[in-house]
């Protein structure tokens, strides 16, 4: 649940939708609204969407793709997000959240950074959860043809596991095994023909910095298997607390070098003396970080950070979150 | 203490004033001085002899508002994806549809022989003539920010993704002259000799073509980015939004290369939203993001408070064209016209 002390609570949720082509993406955008949940949603499509269903507020978008002017060539955005949310909170108050449908070739990336970069943007809206669709016979496949289909795992909160109906157990395991090779902490839902209760993809809060690694990766299997993924992640712990300056050095310098290989990167810190835990995440090179709650009673004060992306450098990785702890 | 009573003066005297709560979009006055405001709840409202007409112009909110090129009434662009002309007595006729696609931007250039009305959707710039007939599309790279027809209407400056296009508006072959620079460029404007071409940014920084030479003009260091941008009628000023206070570019003596700009009713925490220059005098109004209103004469940098803060976020201003009213409207819904002119 959000909390309701948070300034948060004004800003329009924002749910984006990818998934490669054939997935079922569509069946299920239609499903999510047409399911009696009772809220209204604005629904940004692509120039090759269509939408089978009436739906009050479409609007039919060009993928708009800018480079910011400020050196970084990972930090991209959407500009015709930009010019629709600014359209879209001109008649706020007439719907409850928006849906973008990304087209199926999309990268995740800009359009997760349009929401961190662009302060009317931010100050209007939230990314509540990037939801991706996947299709279980042929994901495989998918992974072996194309960046795209990596990038989408990897970038989601949220996995719809699509067409469980034509693969096997035995197949249906492998391929969730795969994806969660690439992206440990994202939810996985299986689906036939898109069925997965609109409650479970909407309204996740999952880029709230209290939600952080709120779906725990196994820290301790994590080292147990060698992936063989173009996209994959790394998961780090430590016993002593983080040095805040440490930190902040390492990690500026990691993000700066290596952001266009890390897609995501999500951390909660125990800083010494300090009773609330600190959570930090990024989507490359944009970062974002603040105190949330307090440790709980009994919790283990231990710091985890995760990395998704390419070329991961794990010993390295390790190395360098390891020597952010104070001195023993 | 009277504070907020005296910073209302103006309003409260000379002001006529409304709540619509819908978002004012924008506003503008029709070439016979009738002014309208143009709402998030897709109706436009006229004020006639005192009293408000409500029209029901777009099914959806109005993007977007101007004059009609025709002597009295407005054009307007809704996210209904329509084209639509509105007559003083509320009258719409749908000029031209476009589907799920925006109508964004839309201008209008009046003139005895050849008035031309402007649409901007998407990539594309769709011209009119005044029956409404087409009379070309200009079609760019990437979806247009912004447009503004030079003081003559001969030309009419787009800017999009990468720069800035100047397309003449007569013109048998549709090539522009495109101004290039790196980066998203969100607003327009164009000085009244048509010599300086000037963008606002995604990166709170103006950016400016000086077309007789060539020279590139940089302009930076805004908190915000900059929605709203205006030249003073001379053109030696360029006012703009999107700082603590106007911000004002000399744009003589060889500036704004150079030179600092001069802040006008700064405010700590308050960012300028809207800035309109005076149609005769070297003036600007200005509304800022706590709703105050006030009126800034620039040589002698004297302020005149026109509305008190407190009635949301300015987001749209305009002048009459005799200069003599000043319409301004809020997010939250909250109308005003103040007339400077009566004794």
């Amino acid at each position: 649940m959000p909390d309701a002390s948070a300034p948060t609570e004004a800003l329009v949720p924002v749910t984006v939708l990818t998934g490669y082509l054939g997935a079922g993406k569509t069946t299920l955008l239609n499903r999510i609204l047409t399911e009696q949940h009772g809220r209204k949603y604005a629904v940004v499509i692509n120039e090759f969407g269509e939408l089978g269903v009436d739906n009050d507020l479409v609007v039919d978008s060009d993928e708009e793709v800018f480079e910011m002017n400020n050196g970084c060539i990972c930090c991209t955005v959407r500009g015709d997000l930009i010019r629709i949310v600014g359209g879209l909170m001109k008649r706020r108050g007439k719907f409850d959240g928006i849906i973008i449908e990304t087209t199926g070739l999309a990268n995740p990336a800009p359009v997760a950074q349009t929401f961190f970069v662009d302060e009317t943007v931010r100050s209007r809206t939230r990314l509540d959860a990037i939801v991706t669709v996947v299709d279980a016979k042929h994901l495989p496949q998918r992974l072996a043809d194309s960046h795209e289909a990596a990038d989408q795992i990897a970038f989601a909160d949220v996995i719809v596991l699509n067409k469980t109906d034509l693969v096997t157990p035995e197949e249906l395991a492998a391929v969730e095994q795969r994806i969660r090779d690439i992206n440990p902490f994202a939810t996985i839902h299986h689906a036939v023909r898109g069925d997965v209760p609109v409650t479970a993809l909407l309204e996740q809060g999952a880029f709230d910095l209290d939600r952080v690694l709120a779906h725990t990766p196994d820290f301790l299997a994590d080292d147990a298997h060698e992936h063989n993924e173009d996209v994959a992640s790394m998961s780090f712990e430590v016993e002593r607390p983080i040095d805040p300056e440490r930190f902040n050095a390492w990690i500026g310098a990691l993000l700066a070098a290596e952001g266009q290989n890390l897609l995501r990167t999500k951390g909660i810190l125990a800083y010494p003396g300090e009773d609330r835990r600190f959570a930090f995440q990024a989507v490359h090179m944009i970062a974002d970080g603040d105190f949330v709650g307090p440790w709980r009673e009994g919790e283990p004060r231990r710091s985890r950070i995760v990395f998704i992306g390419r070329n991961l450098n794990r010993p390295q990785l390790r190395r360098g979150f390891e020597s952010c702890q104070v001195k023993a | 203490m009277s504070q907020t009573a005296s910073l209302d003066h103006l309003l409260d005297t000379r002001g006529v004033r409304q709540e619509f709560g819908a978002f004012v979009v924008a506003t503008a006055f029709d070439r016979g001085g009738v002014p309208a405001f143009a709402l998030g709840d897709g109706t436009l409202r006229l004020l006639r002899d005192g009293s408000w007409q409500s029209v029901a112009a777009h099914d959806g909110a109005v993007l977007a508002l101007a004059a009609d090129a025709r002597a009295e009434g407005f054009v307007s662009g809704g996210d209904d994806g329509r084209f639509v002309r509105t007559a003083r007595d509320g009258t719409t006729t749908e000029i031209a549809g476009f589907g799920m696609k925006w109508v964004e931007h839309v201008a209008s250039y009046a003139d005895a022989k050849s008035p031309v009305l402007a649409g901007a959707v998407g990539k594309q710039v769709h011209l009119f003539d005044a029956a409404g007939a087409t009379l070309k599309t200009l079609t760019h790279g990437s979806s247009v920010s912004g447009l503004v027809f030079d003081a003559r209407g001969k030309r009419i400056a787009t800017s999009h993704y990468n720069g800035a296009s100047l397309w003449f508006v007569a013109s048998k072959s549709d090539n522009p002259r495109v101004l290039e620079w790196k980066g998203s460029h969100i607003a327009i404007a164009l000085s009244p000799d048509g010599d300086s071409v000037v963008t606002a940014m995604q990166e709170n920084a103006l950016h400016g073509w000086r077309l007789s030479d060539g020279q590139h003009m940089r302009m930076s260091g805004y908190p915000a980015k900059t929605q709203s941008l205006s030249f003073t009628r001379s053109g030696k000023w360029l006012a703009t939004s999107g700082a603590e206070a106007i911000v004002l570019w000399p744009f003589t003596g060889g500036g704004p290369m150079g030179k600092a700009p001069t802040e006008l009713a700064g405010a700590d925490g308050v960012l300028c939203t809207q800035v309109a220059c005076h149609p005769q005098h070297e003036a600007v109004a200005a509304g800022f993001s706590d709703g105050m209103v006030v009126l800034a004469d620039i040589p002698s940098g004297r302020i005149l408070p026109v509305a008190a803060p407190g009635r949301g976020p300015i987001s749209a201003l305009a002048w009459s064209a005799d200069g003599g009213r000043l319409a301004f409207g809020s997010e939250s819904g909250f109308a005003a016209v103040v007339d400077f002119s009566k004794a």
